[in-house]
């Protein structure tokens, strides 16, 4: 199996609109919940969410076009011959929403293969692409996907982008199965009660070595490892057991070749949902039993960016890797007692080469890789 | 790069079934049936008949492949993944439901619709129902009918992640006119999968070997594979030899 480095990194979140200030956010501890101005939520259980600043639809546009060039513009020279994977639960559902109240509306971005094909055209790739549909694993599918293609020697080049919005649809389908906090995520928290919406993106290319090396690319880190697996439980909650996040890690972290001592770190899906929540910790006890792993989640200040939500926490993984610091669970107050001695409020500094992140979500869908930390800071 | 493939199930506006009791698979455009539980589930499912059509239709036809490679019965959870393409997906639950939030603005938002807005869901009634725990994750391709989701299953099959896949399309057409390049309304309604086996295990009879070369073209039989459609008919070809 060869070695699939990341080569390139960047993200947009509401903390800002790149790794690093998204990173300097997280690490002050700060959250970008707050109110919703976009749309009217008198009428859902919830008024929260982390939008991003100034992203409003251009002229009969969705909102998915600006979020495509703000992301996109972060990244250096993608070679025209790189695979497209691209990742979204809804892409531009804000279209529809247009469509179905007759107003006006330009290209429609309804269909999720809308995004590859959008993405291809703007880096002038030969591939057109493809959208890969797994809830909110995604994009932590995509990159397992794009890594296998390198892995196997089938690609030297692919670039994963990934990103959703924050729309009046995915946003009272939340409320209507009383999913939201009302207040803001609190991830691990013992009086959590509920997920808050996020929105942004991610964009990570990853190659062989030896293509990186041919087109004098950094080495930010390793995709080591990956695995999936479904509960066959319940198609919109968690299994209690964990089982399908145990299979799913298990998976990865026999693909990196590296024992459970050796993970220094662990960012978990973290929704701040009692059940979600729960399902994790019992998941992450069984999977490294008494070694007292650190574990955060950042959704309590980015939000639940769905299918954005995997390929953002792999760039902030290989950030945490490189800088041997775990940032704070923002939104944690006091833990929920069986996390007591996994989370913190604050950064934890950490030791050791190799990072667990995991995602899980509707129709049972789990997904664990494992982050090797890369030569390059 | 070869699996064989052990069991052909579908949905479409003509018929419905698994390869066991047909000779051919006729995937001709038109509406599509009403499907009842009793049709398609040999147990009771009480999720069956809160289900969108879109997640009928692909489970159904997940179903019936099951059932023709004798993997319908279970009592123990399986490693076996889904992997399906489509184009149009879920997009008219997405209709049905958002038509429930404009009129109050939100406040009769369809709880039971949300669920199936995300096109993935059918493989997790599929899961659920079959005890199917390998890897489950949509495709969506520009060009309808593309066979990425077959590319990948070979894939992960090589690889050694799973030993059985279940891979396959699912699209119920387009409910909207799009004016862009993937607004072409070419799709065949209905559903087609089959599953593919690293070495024929329960089942008691091959469909035939496929093979993929490097540049991720698929033969069955040597023939070879342009379509879903295609693979059904070679299918068929090859087990007319085998029940002579």
């Amino acid at each position: 199996m060869r070695q699939v480095w990341v080569t390139d990194a960047a993200a947009v979140t509401a903390l800002g609109d790149s790794c690093e200030k998204t990173w300097q956010g997280l690490m002050a501890g700060r959250t970008a919940i707050q109110a919703v101005s976009r749309f009217p939520t008198f009428n859902y259980n919830s008024s929260m969410a982390a939008c991003i600043d100034n992203l409003t639809p251009g002229d009969n546009q969705s909102l998915i076009q600006q979020l495509t060039e703000r992301i996109l513009c972060q990244l250096h020279n993608v070679p025209e011959t790189s695979l497209l994977i691209t990742a979204t639960t809804k892409a531009g559902i804000d279209s529809l929403e247009k469509i179905r109240r007759h107003q006006p509306i330009g290209l429609p971005d309804i269909l999720l293969s809308s995004l590859p094909a959008s993405i291809s055209r703007k880096l002038k790739l030969a591939d057109k692409g493809i959208n890969i549909s797994a809830a909110c694993a995604s994009s932590t599918i995509a990159v397992a996907h794009g890594a296998s293609l390198i892995a196997s020697g089938n690609a030297e080049s692919v670039l994963v982008c990934c990103m959703d919005t924050v729309t009046e649809f995915v946003f009272s389908g939340f409320s209507s199965l009383n999913a939201m906090s009302d207040t803001g995520a609190r991830p691990f928290d013992k009086d959590r009660n509920g997920l808050t919406l996020g929105e942004g993106a991610a964009a990570i290319l990853m190659m062989s070595s030896k293509a990186a090396g041919k087109h004098g690319k950094p080495h930010l880190g390793t995709i080591a490892g990956w695995g999936a697996a479904n509960d066959a439980a319940h198609i919109t909650a968690p299994a209690r057991d964990g089982c399908g996040l145990i299979q799913a890690a298990q998976k990865a972290l026999k693909m990196a070749a590296v024992g459970k001592e050796a993970i220094a770190a662990v960012n978990a899906h973290g929704t701040g949902t009692i059940y979600n929540d729960m399902m994790e910790i019992t998941a992450f006890r069984s999977i490294f039993h008494n070694c007292r792993i650190p574990v955060n989640s950042v959704k309590g200040a980015i939000g639940h960016t769905l299918g954005a939500a995997g390929g953002i926490e792999v760039v902030l993984g290989l950030k945490a890797l490189s800088g041997q610091i775990l940032p704070p669970t923002v939104g944690l107050n006091i833990p929920e007692e069986t996390a007591m001695d996994l989370v913190s409020s604050q950064p934890v500094n950490i030791s050791g080469d190799y990072l667990l992140t995991t995602n899980s979500g509707f129709g049972g869908v789990n997904a664990a890789i494992v982050l090797k930390r890369g030569k390059t800071p | 790069m070869t699996a064989v493939i052990t069991g052909i199930g579908w949905v479409s506006s003509t018929s419905m079934g698994c390869g066991t009791d047909h000779d051919h698979v006729s995937m001709k455009k038109g509406p599509l049936p009403d499907i009842k539980r009793k049709m398609v589930l040999a147990k009771p499912a009480k999720a069956f008949g809160r289900m969108d059509r879109f997640s009928k239709t692909g489970l159904a036809a997940i179903s019936f492949a099951l059932k023709d490679a004798c993997l319908e019965t279970w009592d123990k959870k399986r490693d076996i993944g889904i992997i399906a393409s489509t184009t149009y997906g879920c997009l008219d639950t997405d209709i049905r439901y958002f038509d429930t939030v404009i009129p109050e603005q939100g406040l009769l938002a369809s709880p039971g619709l949300f669920a199936y807005t995300l096109s993935n869901c059918f493989l997790g009634e599929a899961a659920i129902y079959f005890g199917l725990t390998g890897a489950g994750y949509i495709i969506n391709e520009m060009l309808p009918g593309g066979m990425y989701s077959l590319q990948t299953a070979l894939r992960i099959l090589v690889s050694g992640e799973n030993d059985i896949m279940v891979c396959g399309f699912c699209d119920l057409g387009n409910p909207i006119p799009l004016d862009n390049e993937t607004g072409t309304d070419d799709t065949v309604s209905g559903a087609l999968f089959f599953v593919i086996e690293k070495i024929p295990g329960k089942s008691c009879k091959t469909y035939g070997t496929l093979r993929m070369e490097e540049n991720s073209r698929i033969f069955l039989n040597e023939t070879a594979i342009d379509n879903w459609c295609m693979l059904a008919d070679t299918c068929f070809k090859k087990n007319d030899a085998f029940k002579a």
